[in-house]
Order: C-alpha cells, then structure tokens, then sequence
C-alpha cells in the first residue's frame, strides 16, 4: 500500500518536472506574472544618484498603442523566469522589426539606416546617452506617426528631439517654422523635415542632408514649390534667385565656404524679416553680410539680396539686363547679316550672276 | 663647271650613263634637237651635281636652305609684290596680349555664367575648383588691364599710335563704303568700296573691344573689390554690375567669336587664317585688294621722297 503511494507520488513529481519539457517557452510567462510586481502603484527604483526609475506598467500600459496584442515578454524577451534577476536588457525593436520578419512587424530599411547614421555609430561607439529606438518612439506608448499621440509626429518631434539637443529646440521653438509647428501647420518642417529621419548624418558629413552644399536643395524642397509657398504668401523665387546668384552658383561648383540659406536665415533661429531678431532684418543684414565681408556696413542692406533681373521690380537692374538684351540680338543681327550678304554677294561672282 | 678639271673614273661612268640615258631618249628626234635637249640636261643634271656636292657640312647646308628661300621670295615678289609692314611689333605684342587675356577670361569666366552644363563642370575641375577658376579668371582680367593700359599708353606716345587711333575714328566715308559694300554683295554695282588703312569692319572691331574692355574692366573691378565699393555705393550698384558684367561677356564672347573669326578665318579669301598678327607683314597684291587708299597714299609720299632725293636713280 505504501509502495503505491511512493510510486504514485514520483510518477507526479515527475510529470510536473517532465510538463517543463514540451510546453513552449514564450507563452510562458503570462502578464499577470508581471503585473504582480510591476502592476503596485509607485512601484519604482531609486538610484544611487537620486534619479528615480518609474517601473509602474500594467496591461493598461499598452492599450491604444500598436503593440496592443502583445504582451510583456514579446519585447522583454530575455526575461525567462520570474522574479528576473538581473535588470533586463534594453529592448532591441530589430528582434521584430527586420524585412521578412515572421510577426508582421512594419518593414523598412529605415531601421538598417538608421544604424549607419550619426546617432547609431554613436551607440555603437559606446554612448550610452545616444538614443535607441524607443528613446524616440517612446517604449509602451508607441503610436502610428500619423496619430498626433505619437513621440514622432509632425507636431511632436521637435519637443522629442528637445529632450537632448535642448538649446537647439529653445532656437526652434521661437522661430518661424517652430511658431507655424506649434500652430498646427503641417506644411511647415520639423526636425525631420530637414534632417530626416533615421538617415541623420552630421552636418560636416557629405551624406547629410543639411551639407553646406545641400542646403539650398533641402530648403528648396518647401521654399521651391510654388504650391506650398502660396499657401503663405511667401514668394518662390528665392531658390531659384540664389542659385543663379554668385554665392549660389559658386556652391553649386562644391564651395564649402561661401554663403548658403543657412548662412544668413539662420539654422534654428531662422526669422522673418519683418522680426528684429531675424538675422535678414535689414538692421542686422551688416552683421549678418559682416561674418563673411569684413567692413560690412549699412550700404549692404540697400538692395535686395534675392535679385530677380527678369523682374520689372529690380529697377535699374532689370533695365540693365533689358538694354543689354537688345544690344545683343541687334548687333549679332546686324552682324550675321553682314556675314551673309558677304557670302551670298561672293557666290553670286563666284556662279558669274 | 669643274667638269674639265676632275676626270677621275667616277665622274666619266656617271657622264657616261646621262649620255646614254639622253641617247635613248632622243633616239627619235632630229639630231640638231636631241643635240640641244642633251646640252641642256647635261647642264641642269651636272649644276644638281655640283650643288649636292658642295652641301657637305652643316654650314653649307644652311646656306643651301638661305638661298632657296631667298629663291622662294623672290619668286613670291614676282606674284605678290613687295611687303609691308602692316603692324609693328608693339601693336602686335598688344595683340596677343589681348587675345590671350581674353581667352582666359572666357574659359573660366562662361561656367560661372552657365554652370548647369557638363562642360561648364569640366572646366571648373580643370582649374581645381571654383575658387581657383575665380583666380586664374582674375589672373586673366589683371592681362587684359595692363592690354589697355600699354594700349592708352602707345596711342598717346607713340607716333605710329597716335596716327592709327586718328585713322579709326570713324566717318562718313565708313557709313557710303558700308553701303556700297552692300550693294556691292547685292550685285547692284560691280565696284568694291576702297578702303583706307582701317575699313569701317576693322573700325567697328576697334571700337567694340575698346567698349567691351571698359565695361568688362569697369564691372569686374566693382566686382572684385566688393568691400571697398560697399563703402561708398549701395549694395544694388553691384548688382547692376553683374549684370552688366554677365551681358557684356556673353555679347563680346559672341562678337568675336562669330564676327571676328569669320573676318579673319572663315571669309573665303582669308581661309584658313594669316599669321599677319605674328609677323605683321602684308603683301602689295593684298594691300591694293584691301587698303588701296593707303597703298596710293604710301606710293606718293615715296615718290615725293625719291623727287627729293633728286633724279639719282
């Protein structure tokens, strides 16, 4: 009788010890595994440097955002048992999202680039501080871009990106394209507007987007559209203007050195004129001229800076441009048809007309 | 002939040969005939002899070529005429210094005025970039001010240039031959105007560089020397210099490259070109075609000296 027991009493602990084997080990561990601990209110570190570490997540946590169906582990996935010993590691998003990736997750190379870009090599080379892609994307509450929820949309990343390049975002925030951001328009660029996305390279790598010499294309993809800039009353010339300008044919040739938008609008501070901050008031247009013309004074703002000499409005310049244009088809008339008399008379003696 | 003195065994084989080759020659005609044609080739064939004979060093070649040239001239004389000097050596050397500063200033002047096109990328990389493409334009724009200033120079002290910038000047001669050259080239009358030194096409030559250079040098100082011209002049004053300089460049570019350049390379009579820039020289022939005026003009003040020197002649 006894023996029955001891048998029966093995061949369960066994059974319990065998189950381990075949279940699968991802669906192990259930939410409410972790809510145990992670569902308390309060429930955080604090660290030896006073910071404090929110770790308060519960089933609520991802609800509305695109991970909705999933669940803790799906992303956590080095937590194997519970209580997890160690802190996990920073979820790394390429587990899923990869091209030909099997659960479904968005695919695009924009993840691959975004490790060559200045922000990946510099996690790869050990800056902690760099941002990953929940830095950005934010971690439970990841939306789509195009919900105005999300870290990363239009009318949200500038203050995302704020959250390290502070001073740059202050500049931002206060200049034309910040004040028409904050203002719900959408036409006007953010960060990534200009700097792109996940392909940002530093702006002294020719890869850049934001590269002296790719800067009048980059501003040009707005500033060029006749579309877009009408909706502002905002002339489209100026592009165009400045390409056919000194400076702008010079940096067309690869000049690094000589003047781009960015030069004298302003980076993050660009301003409209009309503002006496605005680096193109005409105020300021000496100081402006003057990081390039030593001996800048006043006379450098009398005149406009984007001239247009088919414009009737340039004045005296487009009156130049005209006489000079009637100067040449006149003389080269006069002079081709002198030409072709002279042939035309030498065939005739030639032929003996 | 030094024919009688040798007559080592060489010389007779070799005049034994030219007798036979006359011989078989002649072997139809007459005797006295063959007698003159063998006298004659014997002549001719022993003076090539002689001649081949004495060119043995260096020296004796060169004086060989001297005297076929001489040859050459003198046959040349006899077609052409006498040379002139047309242009002396200082409005020569002008003139190249001219061109070349010009030719400079183009090439590297033309991308920046153009620069979507493949070539105009070209060049600027021949040059190293556009920074130095604006210096070698600059190094072409300081040529062409020292052109004008040598050229102000030698039409105010030279004696030849203060005749030739008078003989420029332009007439009413200029405005009657631009019309009889047109009614000439029309077959409306046989006669081709008669020009002086300066022909109103060479006036006009003239007087365009001398426009060009102005505005070009006039535009391009303000151009170049931005921050001192700021300091006197509004900024739009140098916008209207650019835009003068630009213009300017295309219609100078276009004058000489297709009015000049038909004048002195694709005009039938001329093709392909003279190097009358280089040695400055013009053929009597060419002078009464061109400048019949001043060839009757050089004629009489010639005349007038040899009346002078008295009837020594």
């Amino acid at each position: 009788m006894r023996g029955k027991f001891l048998a029966a009493g093995i061949f369960i602990a066994l059974g319990v010890v065998a189950q381990g084997f075949w279940t699968p080990a991802d669906a192990k561990i259930s939410l409410e595994k972790c809510t145990l601990c992670h569902g308390k209110p309060e429930f955080r570190k604090i660290l030896v440097d006073g910071k404090i570490r929110d770790l308060f997540a519960t089933d609520d946590s991802l609800k509305g955002s695109v991970h909705e169906k999933k669940t803790c582990v799906d992303c956590h996935f080095d937590v194997s048992e519970i209580p997890h010993r160690q802190r996990p590691k920073r979820v790394t998003c390429t587990h899923c999202h990869f091209k030909g990736n099997a659960e479904g997750a968005p695919q695009s190379d924009a993840y691959l680039e975004y490790f060559r870009s200045v922000h990946g090599k510099a996690i790869a080379g050990g800056n902690t501080k760099a941002p990953l892609c929940q830095d950005c994307h934010g971690s439970h509450a990841i939306f789509k871009v195009k919900d105005p929820g999300s870290d990363v949309s239009r009318l949200s990343v500038a203050e995302t990106c704020g959250r390290c390049h502070i001073k740059i975002y202050a500049q931002y925030k206060t200049s034309i394209h910040g004040v028409a951001v904050s203002r719900g328009i959408t036409e006007a660029p953010a960060c990534t507007g200009c700097h792109g996305e996940h392909k940002i390279y530093d702006h002294k790598d020719p890869k850049s987007s934001v590269y002296a010499t790719h800067v009048a294309e980059q501003c040009s993809t707005c500033h060029a559209s006749v579309l877009i800039m009408s909706k502002f009353g905002i002339e489209a010339e100026q592009v165009a203007t400045y390409q056919n300008s000194f400076h702008g044919v010079a940096s067309g040739f690869g000049s690094r050195t000589v003047a781009n938008c960015a030069s004298c609008h302003g980076i993050h501070d660009i301003r409209p004129p009309e503002d006496p901050l605005s680096m193109v008031n005409p105020r300021n247009v000496p100081t402006t001229c003057g990081k390039c013309h030593p001996g800048a004074n006043p006379n450098f703002a009398l005149g406009k800076m984007h001239v247009d000499s088919h414009d009737k409005e340039s004045g005296i310049i487009y009156y130049t441009a005209l006489f000079f244009k009637y100067l040449t088809i006149g003389t080269m008339l006069a002079l081709i048809a002198h030409i072709f008399l002279d042939m035309y008379g030498r065939t005739r003696r030639l032929r003996g007309e | 002939m030094s024919m009688n003195e040798k007559r080592d065994p060489k010389r007779q084989t070799l005049e034994q040969e030219i007798e036979t080759a006359i011989d078989e020659e002649t072997a139809g005609l007459d005797p006295s005939e063959a007698g003159k044609i063998r006298e004659k080739v014997r002549a001719r064939v022993l003076e090539e002899v002689e001649r081949e004979r004495r060119i043995r060093t260096a020296k004796e070649r060169r004086e060989e070529e001297r005297r076929r040239r001489e040859e050459k001239r003198r046959e040349r004389l006899h077609e052409e005429g006498e040379m002139f000097e047309r242009f002396n050596r200082n409005f020569r050397f002008q003139h190249i210094v001219m061109f070349t500063s010009v030719i400079i200033l183009i090439v590297t002047g033309m991308p920046i005025k153009f620069p979507e096109y493949v070539l105009s990328r070209y060049v600027v990389n021949l040059w190293g970039g556009i920074h130095n493409t604006t210096l070698v334009h600059r190094t072409g724009a300081v040529m062409l001010i020292y052109f004008m200033v040598h050229h102000l120079l030698y039409t105010v002290l030279s004696r030849r240039g203060r005749r030739d910038l008078v003989l420029l000047i332009p007439t009413p001669k200029d405005a009657r031959d631009a019309v009889q050259n047109v009614r000439h080239f029309l077959g409306k009358t046989e006669e081709k105007p008669r020009f002086g030194r300066f022909s109103y096409i060479e006036k006009f030559d003239y007087w365009a560089v001398y426009w060009g250079c102005v505005i070009m040098i006039g535009s391009g100082l303000f151009l170049w020397f931005e921050g001192i011209v700021l300091k006197y002049f509004p900024k739009y004053i140098l916008d209207v210099a650019l835009e003068m300089h630009s213009d300017e460049a295309l219609l100078a570019t276009l004058a000489i490259v297709v009015w000049h350049f038909y004048n002195v390379h694709f005009n039938p009579d001329r093709f392909p070109g003279t190097l009358m820039w280089w040695h400055g020289r013009i053929s009597e022939h060419e002078m009464k075609e061109e400048h019949p005026l001043e060839y009757e003009e050089i004629m009489a003040k010639r005349e007038k000296q040899e009346g002078a020197e008295g009837p020594s002649r």
